[in-house]
């Protein structure tokens, strides 16, 4: 596997991935690249589009139905889930998910541990060097130096979410899955959490579902919609704002306007209508 | 952690936390000097019944720690771990008495059985968690306990097995053996002492780093990398080989194995002491364990009913203090030691006050 010193192999690609629950195709016949040049790379599509599947699907808590995964060239359809994070997949979760009894310096150290955590059993953790530097490396990026002693499980919700960020890049991952890092923040913590997302996406492959189409549309490189499982257009933003299929079937609108940005600031009419409740998948 | 400013006058500066930690290790010195000195301050205030009863102490101590490394650090609530003990127990009975095994190598018998028990039923019970969990090992320790009673040929059934202990060491005419009781106990204390000296090091490494990790929020350490099902696995083995140990000490202290210490009833006493004592900390099992089998030993000559007296303490610990004993004197210490603080660290002991309401809630 030489596959990560050439360039041309996309970080992720998948080729006709399906996953199907009984009747329900939530996934269908998807085919995503995404190559290794350091944009910022969103999704977005209605709920029940198939988007969180899509992650599930990426990160080894869903088996496909068919179809397969490839990251950096390599096969790791059917790969479990701590394996595929080891090979350098992490991902953060809708429903902000982070040990909530430990200190936010030991959550992000047991990620950075967590290849070598069979090993070692006699040695303590707090001497490994390495990760010491790794974790205040990791600290200082999404910013939480203030609050690197305080309980997980006290902080508020736009820190649980940056120090969700900071135990998925604990282990220096090639690519980033962040399942809506916004969802429910206020607007202050929005906007820190959203520049810290554009100042990651520099350092490492980011891919971002999203359903906030205001920040969508303003930091994305690239941009996939989905509907019912499947790809509906890719492009980029103004490629997007401008497409009929889209605007038809995700977007609501009828061509009513002259094709133009216009429905882009309006984000209440394209949002989804409540935050907060969704089920995606 | 301990990056304490290195200028001025460090000792004032200590914060509530930190002397707590102090206060633990003081506690936990005190802890470790009482077991290695009871046969000889013992006798002085009471008489020689009641270092028989520290050495079971120790004994049950260590089958509570093996609950506790799985629910206090793993957060796998284990119902069968007598199981192991058993397993432990029987392996050096039989190894004595049917293959005529030496002292070592039934000792070593015993704990190989409680291992080999632990992987094999660990390996389907850690695909499951929580209530379904609790009810596979009930499941697990009730057939194996049918299966000793009735299996009397080898394991004598009903009447338990009983042997003749072999003698530890010989040279030439001299034999050294646990009938010395002073040696007996002071071999329990070295093996006892070792498995809790074992599983402090496993704690503090990024192993136990891990299981805390998958107990706090096993989708996330999945996600992270950790394989949960292995580290799992690993907890569940350690755990049975730590009742295997205590169980194959008990049996040389004993000098049978019975099924009786194989019944879940005997399960759920552990649990019991790991949770009064404080699931989660290196030693409220062994806090939790002492003083639940001194009020046993006190309390049953006196009291028929005395175990009325241990439902209550156990339902005031679940409803007053989750942490357990150990939880309950580190709050009180922090309490007493919080005022007194210096205000440079103000922010930082209200932190502790915090850490120190969260289990309350």
């Amino acid at each position: 596997m030489s596959a990560n010193t050439n360039n041309n192999v996309p970080v992720l690609e998948t080729q006709h991935l399906v996953k199907r629950f009984g009747g329900l195709t939530a996934t269908n016949d998807v085919n995503f690249t995404l190559a290794s040049n350091g944009r910022l790379h969103a999704i977005i599509g209605p709920n029940g589009a198939g988007k969180t599947t899509f992650f599930n699907l990426i990160s080894g808590r869903l088996k496909p139905t068919s179809g397969k995964i490839l990251f950096k060239g390599e096969d790791i359809t059917g790969y479990s889930t701590h394996r595929i994070a080891r090979l350098g997949i992490s991902r953060t979760l809708q429903i902000k998910s982070v040990f909530d009894a430990l200190s936010v310096e030991d959550n992000i150290w047991i990620a950075a541990q967590a290849k070598m955590a069979g090993w070692h059993p006699l040695r303590s953790a707090r001497h490994f060097p390495d990760t010491q530097r790794r974790v205040d490396k990791v600290i200082e990026e999404v910013g939480l130096q203030e609050i690197a002693k305080r309980e997980a499980g006290t902080l508020s919700y736009g820190d649980v979410a940056l120090l969700e960020m900071g135990i998925a890049l604990a282990s220096d991952p090639e690519l980033l899955l962040l399942d809506e890092p916004i969802c429910g923040m206020s607007p202050k913590e929005t906007q820190r959490t959203v520049e810290k997302i554009v100042e990651l996406s520099k350092l490492v492959n980011v891919i971002l579902i999203e359903h906030d189409m205001e920040v969508v549309f303003d930091v994305a490189d690239d941009i996939t919609v989905m509907a019912q499982g499947g790809i509906l257009a890719q492009g980029s933003p103004s490629e997007i704002a401008s497409n009929h299929e889209v605007r038809e079937a995700y977007l609501g609108f009828d061509e009513d306007d002259d094709g133009e940005l216009a429905i882009m600031p309006n984000e209440q009419d394209i949002g989804q209508p409540s935050k907060g409740a969704h089920s995606n998948g | 952690m301990s990056n304490a400013a290195p200028t001025g006058p460090a000792r004032s500066l200590r914060t509530p936390e930190q002397k707590l930690a102090i206060f633990n290790r003081v506690l936990s010195a005190a802890l470790i000097l009482f077991f290695a000195s009871a046969p000889l301050i013992l006798p002085l205030v009471t008489n020689n019944f009641w270092i028989g009863i520290t050495a079971e102490i120790m004994m049950w101590s260590l089958f509570a720690a093996s609950v506790n490394l799985l629910f206090g650090y793993t957060g796998l609530l284990s119902f069968g771990q007598a199981l192991y003990f058993g397993a432990g127990m029987y392996g050096v009975a039989i190894g004595v008495a049917q293959i005529g095994l030496g002292f070592w190598p039934a000792f070593g018998f015993g704990i190989f059985c409680s291992i080999f028990m632990a992987l094999v039923t660990g390996s389907l019970a850690v695909r499951l968690t929580w209530h379904y969990f609790a009810i596979i090992t009930v499941v697990f320790s009730l057939i194996f306990y049918f299966l000793a009673l009735t299996m009397s040929s080898i394991t004598g059934g009903d009447d338990g097995l009983a042997f003749q202990l072999p003698p530890m060491f010989q040279f030439g005419d001299t034999e050294i053996s646990l009938t010395n009781s002073t040696l007996q106990y002071y071999f329990i204390f070295i093996v006892v002492g070792l498995c809790f000296f074992l599983k402090w090091r496993l704690l503090a490494s990024p192993f136990g780093r891990a299981l805390v990790a998958i107990r706090e929020n096993d989708v996330r350490a999945e996600l992270v990398g950790i394989n949960v099902y292995m580290m799992r696995l690993a907890s569940f083995v350690i755990s049975g080989f730590f009742a295997g140990v205590a169980g194959a000490l008990f049996a040389f202290f004993g000098r049978y194995a019975s099924t009786s210490y194989m019944f879940y009833h005997v399960s759920g006493e552990a649990v019991v002491w790991a949770i009064v004592g404080g699931a989660g900390t290196l030693f409220g099992p062994v806090l939790g364990t002492g003083v639940l089998i001194i009020i046993r030993e006190e309390l049953s000559l006196y009291w028929d009913h005395y175990l009325l007296l241990v439902g209550v303490i156990i339902i005031l610990t679940v409803i007053f203090a989750p942490k357990g004993l150990t939880g309950l004197i580190n709050s009180t210490v922090l309490k007493i030691v919080a005022p007194k603080h210096n205000p440079d660290t103000e922010a930082q002991s209200n932190l502790a006050d915090d850490k120190a309401r969260q289990p309350a809630e």
